[in-house]
Order: structure tokens, then C-alpha cells, then sequence
């Protein structure tokens, strides 16, 4: 056999391995544990404010730290910066490259970043006396699919080059690089404590990182199409996950394994985008077909629906205060429900 | 999806050995912890107390000002 025949070999002993330990562990089902709890109540939210203003497809928004502001990313070229509580609009940031596919705002405030099939990401200081370029990070190989800030001097990116990347701000310079992702990485989203992150890719995989030495932590597998949208559990124990293949997973990052699913025979639209209520009871989650489903996390049944927008929900975003969610679509409008 | 060449696959093997070795624990522990974490913070949740959401700031407050 050559090397790579007995490496694979060695990789695929390893990963069953694996498997057994998870299954070592796995002593009960969430529907177990979760029988004694009482079901959450159906949730009918209302659409409390529509944000106009995007003339084509929103792809993303983020919501600022302070629970009013907003940043959302559209293919009219533009970034717009929302005062959601009165509807008007603080800025709009010109995009060199109209092919955006993610934004994010620093937690400061002062800072927001943006890519997409330009490879790139660009930083922009939004608190300077008019909206200026701080950074262009030019090093990804593919599309720039995600982006998040740790403060305003770090920034993590994932790329359709399959990797994930933290940068410097200050130096421009990528500082720590996470390979491992064999598909494109398409979404991340930052542990509560800051020393972890989780992406997931077109590979049917999510990946726990240490952010700091840059190493896979743990794989967790089971979706059999992309994974588009991720979400860290405020405990920092446990993640959720949206597809392609039309379904949800929680994944249990102590007993590292999925120990929830929320599908619907009926439901053959991918998931698009996925955010947690303040409790991480309900999973809000946006689809291909329009809608977006609330789901009982613990009961993993239906708990209410938001509809309204004229095509796929693209994004979806909960403040940190949780008294609301945001919906964007590639129908070019916002739209905040509680 | 590519395939990987040799040193690629060295690190993955290396990423796996590693994988395995992280310390499991017992999903009875870890789901039953998770539930009541999550329970315990339901009555913070403004979509699950009431209470919270009358503070809602996207819904108007008193009535129109003429300007």
C-alpha cells in the first residue's frame, strides 16, 4: 500500500474510533430529559417594522452590542447602517465590489466589515468624521462567506477557500489560519468566553477551533448537505446548526455529538440562517421557501412562523437584549418581530 | 470537494488522533445540564416572559405628534 492508502486507512480507523466514544457517552435523548419539561407556548410574533431602503437581495445583517443599530449588506452595492427604533438610516457605505455576501459590526460599535466574491474583507471605520476604509484583508482564496469581530483589533473570516482566518486589524496580516474543512466554509459563530469558534462548510461539517492555537478542537458530522448557518448556545455548551439538507441539529459540545434534530416531512426548503432567543428555548430559523420557523429547542417541535417577506429569508439576527428578531430577504427588505 | 494530497492528509490524521483523544462526558450529565440552563434563563427571555416585552421599543409609544 502506498503512504496516502495507509494514511487514509489510518483516518478512517480514527474517525470510527471516534464514533464509538461518542456512542460510549451517549446514555439518554434529549426527548428523555426534556419529557418534564413544559412545552413552550406557540409564538405569534408580529412585524413591528419593515426597514426599506436596499434595492436588491439582502444577503446579510448584523445587530450592533447596543440593541438599536444595525448593519445590513445588499447586492445594490451598499452597506446601510439602521437606527431600527425610528427606521432611518445612519449611513450608507458604498461597496467597491457590489457581490456581497456577509457584514458584521464590531462589538464597539465603530467598526464594520464586509465580502464576498471578491475574496476580500473590508473594514470600515464608521465613526470617523465621514465612513472610512481602515483595512482591506486580501488573502482568502475564495469568496468571503462570514465575518465576525472579537474586538476592534481582531476579526475571524470564513472563506470558500475552505479555511477560516483571524486577522490583525492593526497589521492587516493574517494572524492565525484554521485548515481543515475539506468543502467551502460557509458560516462561524464566536463561543460567549471568546477562546472558541465554530464553522461550518459545504462539506457537511461543523468544526469547534481554538482560536488561539488554531486547532480543530472537534468535527461534529450527521447533516448530509452544506451547512449555511450556526449559532453558539449563550451556555457556550452546545451549538445549532442550518442546512441544506432542510434540517436543524443541536450538537452537544461536552458530550461532542448531536443530541437534537428539528425536520419536517412537509419542510423541503434548506435553511438559510439561524439565530437563538435570549434563552436559547427558541431557534429562529430562515428558509429557501420564504418563511421562517420558530422552534421549541428542547420540544424540537414548531412553535410559530414568520412570514411575510416575498422570497428566501437570507439572514436572521436577535439583538443581545432578545426583545426582538430581525428577517432579511432577498425581497431587498428588513423586517423586526416580536 | 478535493482530495487531500499527502501532507494534508498527514494533518488530518494528526487532527483526528487529537480529535479522539478530547475527554466525552456522559450525554446524561451534559443534556440534562443544558436543559436546565436553558429553563433557568427562559424567565430573562423576552419572547418567553411577557412581562419583559412590554419595555418593546419597535412599538409605538403614545399617540401621533402632529409636527
Amino acid at each position: 500500500m502506498g503512504e496516502m492508502d495507509t494514511l487514509k486507512k489510518e483516518a478512517d480507523g480514527l474517525k470510527a474510533q471516534i464514533e464509538a466514544a461518542r456512542k460510549a457517552v451517549n446514555d439518554t435523548t434529549m426527548a428523555a430529559v426534556a419529557s418534564g419539561v413544559a412545552a413552550a407556548p406557540r409564538v405569534q410574533l408580529k412585524n413591528r417594522k419593515t426597514l426599506k431602503g436596499h434595492l436588491a437581495k439582502i444577503y446579510g445583517l448584523h445587530w450592533s452590542a447596543d440593541n438599536r443599530h444595525m448593519v445590513s449588506a445588499s447586492q445594490d452595492g451598499k452597506l446601510l447602517i439602521w437606527d431600527t427604533y425610528t427606521g432611518n438610516k445612519v449611513y450608507a457605505i458604498p461597496l467597491k465590489s457590489s457581490w456581497v455576501m456577509s457584514c458584521s459590526m464590531a462589538p464597539s460599535g465603530n467598526l464594520v466589515a464586509s465580502g464576498g466574491l471578491d475574496n476580500m474583507c473590508t473594514v470600515v471605520n464608521i465613526k470617523a468624521a465621514s465612513p472610512k476604509t481602515l483595512r482591506e484583508l486580501d488573502a482568502h482564496e475564495g469568496y468571503l462567506s462570514h465575518s465576525r469581530f472579537l474586538s476592534d483589533t481582531e476579526l475571524l473570516t470564513a472563506s470558500g477557500d475552505t479555511t477560516c482566518c483571524l486577522w490583525d486589524l492593526e497589521t492587516g496580516k493574517q494572524k492565525v489560519i484554521y485548515k481543515s474543512h475539506v468543502g467551502d466554509c460557509m458560516c462561524l459563530a464566536v463561543s460567549p468566553d471568546q477562546n472558541t469558534f465554530i464553522s461550518g462548510a459545504c462539506d457537511s461539517t461543523a468544526k469547534l477551533w481554538d482560536i488561539r492555537d488554531g486547532g480543530c478542537k472537534q468535527t461534529f458530522i450527521g447533516h448530509t448537505s452544506d451547512i449555511n448557518a450556526i449559532a453558539f448556545y449563550p451556555s457556550g455548551t452546545a451549538v445549532i446548526t442550518g442546512s441544506d439538507d432542510c434540517t436543524l441539529k443541536m450538537y452537544d459540545l461536552r458530550a461532542d455529538q448531536e443530541v437534537n434534530g428539528y425536520q419536517d416531512a412537509a419542510l423541503n426548503a434548506g435553511v438559510t440562517s439561524v439565530s437563538l432567543s435570549s434563552s436559547g428555548r427558541l431557534i429562529f430559523a430562515g428558509y429557501d421557501n420564504f418563511n421562517c420557523n420558530i422552534w421549541d429547542s428542547l420540544k424540537a417541535e414548531k412553535v410559530g412562523v414568520l412570514s411575510g417577506h416575498d422570497n428566501r429569508v437570507s439572514c436572521i439576527g436577535v439583538p443581545d437584549d432578545g426583545l426582538g428578531v430581525c428577517t432579511g430577504s432577498w425581497d431587498s427588505f428588513l423586517k423586526i418581530w416580536n | 470537494m478535493e482530495d487531500l494530497d499527502l501532507p494534508q492528509m498527514k494533518r488530518e490524521v494528526e487532527s483526528l488522533q487529537y480529535q479522539l483523544a478530547i475527554s466525552r462526558e456522559k450525554s446524561s450529565i451534559t443534556v440534562t445540564e443544558l436543559v436546565k440552563w436553558i429553563e433557568g434563563c427562559v424567565c430573562d427571555d423576552p419572547f418567553l416572559n411577557p412581562e419583559l416585552m412590554r419595555a418593546n421599543p419597535w412599538v409605538e409609544k403614545g399617540k401621533c405628534v402632529i409636527l
